[in-house]
């Protein structure tokens, strides 16, 4: 084995850049910029956590890839057009996952279980994502399969995010009648709450992934 | 509400380039120990800590170093250094040990959660040797891990002295585990806590065991309870004696543990025999992470430090190396075995 340089934590941000977004774009550019603040104000933890950041709609658009907060001046903003599709979407991480953990092995880290923070506020357009989104989360088919954490808002219905989170407690729904822009702000609060506590733990004796429920969110279980 | 889920998941000398970092305290990389334990040059007082040029008790860097910062002070109940070491010699072993805070503790304002003991048993000649490291999670795992170690090394000692002469480590964890529980009902003024509850506040992994002299070398007992462990250096390599936590060849990293109180289904002691020249290493995972394999730069650092016993002080510098990433409590026993004629004492 190379050398040894410490353990990372690969975290993906899969946002939903569909039109049904375009009121809530200015929510989801401050989201990632206080995302981006509070990690560069937590450099220890910055340092053990690789952010992508990948915008969905039509197909997928990689706005950053395996980042090091602490050398990025800006996080990129986030760009609305197209309609939903989540096929897109894990297809794209289907193969991206296994190339970036392979990456980041060869530069000598060690690679946490990759966390995946899914938002979306509508139905996927069609159900062929169901087909990459199972290869991606199947362990004996994708050894790096991610954890993903999934939150709705607006339109999309709970049973859906059930199926896109790896676990029930990983999925979760604005509440009937919130404001989706508040919601968004909440998702990127609760989720910048993850990566730092999840960051933190990963030279601890007990490593593991912690999900911060967003504020004004409830579980998709509760709700189906 | 939040949930958890397992993650199956500076200021310095630089080991690589052997060029002067133009970080902060970062000590001039020629220095290497200071010479014969001189004093470090102090930094002009009232001056901050980047401040102290030529700090030749800076830490060292190892390729990337953390940011340079000045520690918080410990939020804890009882006093609780950031650093301790401590070492001696027998007839027939040199033993060193030190333990630091790490990096995100010195951050963050929590307790070195690391703790270790040693100690000489004259009439068998044994060292006894207790590792912990407090579960990080659990708020006081700090003194658990103390009392870990405290007790594990009284047990042992008073097991060695015995008629019998023979360790019971099934006794020791039995007893490491109550005198964690007890230690946790007077401080939480419970007669009998839930040891859930005592191990969510004080759990701590434990590696503890002796090592004893024979003919024609060394042999050591030792258990296991956590990530905690233990390697024999032996011309510059590292073989590990105990389960690694971490398989550098997996697809993603994979680790749990189950801490004291907790006490596991069975204790089932390593023995090992070790020959003339091989250094009985006993480290947390602080410095078993970026130890990994030992063919990194960690390694290299240690494996050339340690061929002859450093002093303690000197154990306490290097454990205190600068490496970004890796940022835990790092803690290490190390025990030398002394040049002696064949199956003869020292």
């Amino acid at each position: 084995m190379a050398d040894n340089r410490g353990h990372l934590l690969p975290v993906y941000v899969l946002a939903d850049e569909s039109y049904s977004m375009a009121p809530y774009a200015e929510e989801l550019n401050s989201g990632m910029v206080s995302l981006h603040e509070a990690l560069r104000s937590e450099p220890m933890v910055a340092a053990k956590v690789r952010l992508s950041v990948l915008g969905f709609s039509n197909d997928v658009s990689v706005r950053m890839a395996l980042a090091d907060l602490r050398s990025e001046e800006a996080l990129p903003l986030l760009r609305i057009g197209g309609v939903t599709n989540y096929q897109a979407a894990f297809k794209d991480l289907l193969t991206r996952i296994p190339q970036d953990i392979a990456t980041l092995k060869r530069d000598g880290y060690m690679v946490h279980r990759p966390a995946v923070f899914f938002l979306s506020d509508g139905q996927p357009n069609n159900s062929k994502w169901r087909k990459p989104h199972g290869r991606l989360t199947d362990k004996s088919v994708t050894p790096a399969a991610p954890n993903i954490i999934a939150c709705g808002v607006g339109e999309v219905e709970a049973g859906t995010i059930l199926q896109v989170a790896t676990r029930q407690d990983f999925a979760f729904v604005s509440v009937a009648g919130a404001d989706i822009g508040t919601s968004i702000a909440k998702f990127f609060i609760a989720l910048t709450s993850s990566v730092v506590q999840s960051g933190r733990s990963l030279t601890s004796p007990h490593p593991e992934l912690v999900v911060e429920k967003p504020e004004g969110f409830t579980m998709a279980i509760d709700v189906v | 509400m939040t949930m958890r889920g397992m993650l199956p998941f500076g200021n310095s000398r630089r080991l690589d380039d052997n060029q002067p970092s133009s970080r902060g305290r970062h000590a001039n990389p020629d220095a290497g120990f200071p010479p014969g334990e001189a004093a470090p040059n102090p930094a002009p007082v009232g001056a901050p800590p980047s401040a102290a040029v030529g700090d030749r008790w800076a830490p060292i860097v190892v390729d990337e170093p953390i940011f340079d910062f000045e520690p918080k002070p410990p939020t804890s109940r009882s006093y609780r250094p950031d650093t301790v070491f401590d070492g001696w010699s027998t007839g027939d072993f040199t033993v060193r040990m030190a333990s630091v805070r790490g990096y995100s503790h010195r951050y963050s304002g929590t307790p070195r959660q690391d703790a270790a003991e040693i100690a000489f048993h004259p009439e068998t000649g044994a060292v006894i040797f207790a590792v912990a490291d407090g579960v990080s999670s659990a708020r006081e795992s700090h003194l658990g891990a103390a009392r870990a170690c405290e007790m594990a090394v009284i047990v042992l000692r008073h097991q060695l002295s015995s008629p019998h002469g023979r360790a019971d480590f099934t006794e020791m964890v039995q007893v490491a585990a109550a005198g964690m529980v007890r230690q946790a009902a007077h401080i939480l003024r419970q007669k009998r806590p839930d040891p859930a509850a005592v191990e969510a506040r004080f759990g701590t992994t434990l590696v503890a065991g002796y090592i004893f002299p024979e003919a024609g070398g060394a042999a050591a007992s030792m258990i296991q309870i956590g990530d905690s462990s233990a390697w024999v250096l032996r011309g510059g390599r590292y073989l590990p004696v105990l389960d690694q936590k971490l398989d550098p060849h997996a697809e993603v990293i994979s680790s749990g543990v189950s801490p004291l109180p907790r006490i596991p289904a069975s204790v089932s002691p390593i023995n090992l025999s070790l020959a003339p020249g091989e250094v009985l290493l006993i480290g947390t995972d602080g410095f078993g992470d970026p130890l990994g394999d030992g063919d990194g730069k960690v390694g290299q650092l240690f494996a050339g430090h340690l061929t002859t016993p450093p002093s303690g002080r000197a154990l306490a510098h290097l454990l205190d190396f600068s490496r970004e990433t890796f940022d835990d409590d790092r803690t290490l026993v190390a025990v030398w075995q002394q040049r002696r004629e064949t199956g003869e004492r020292a």
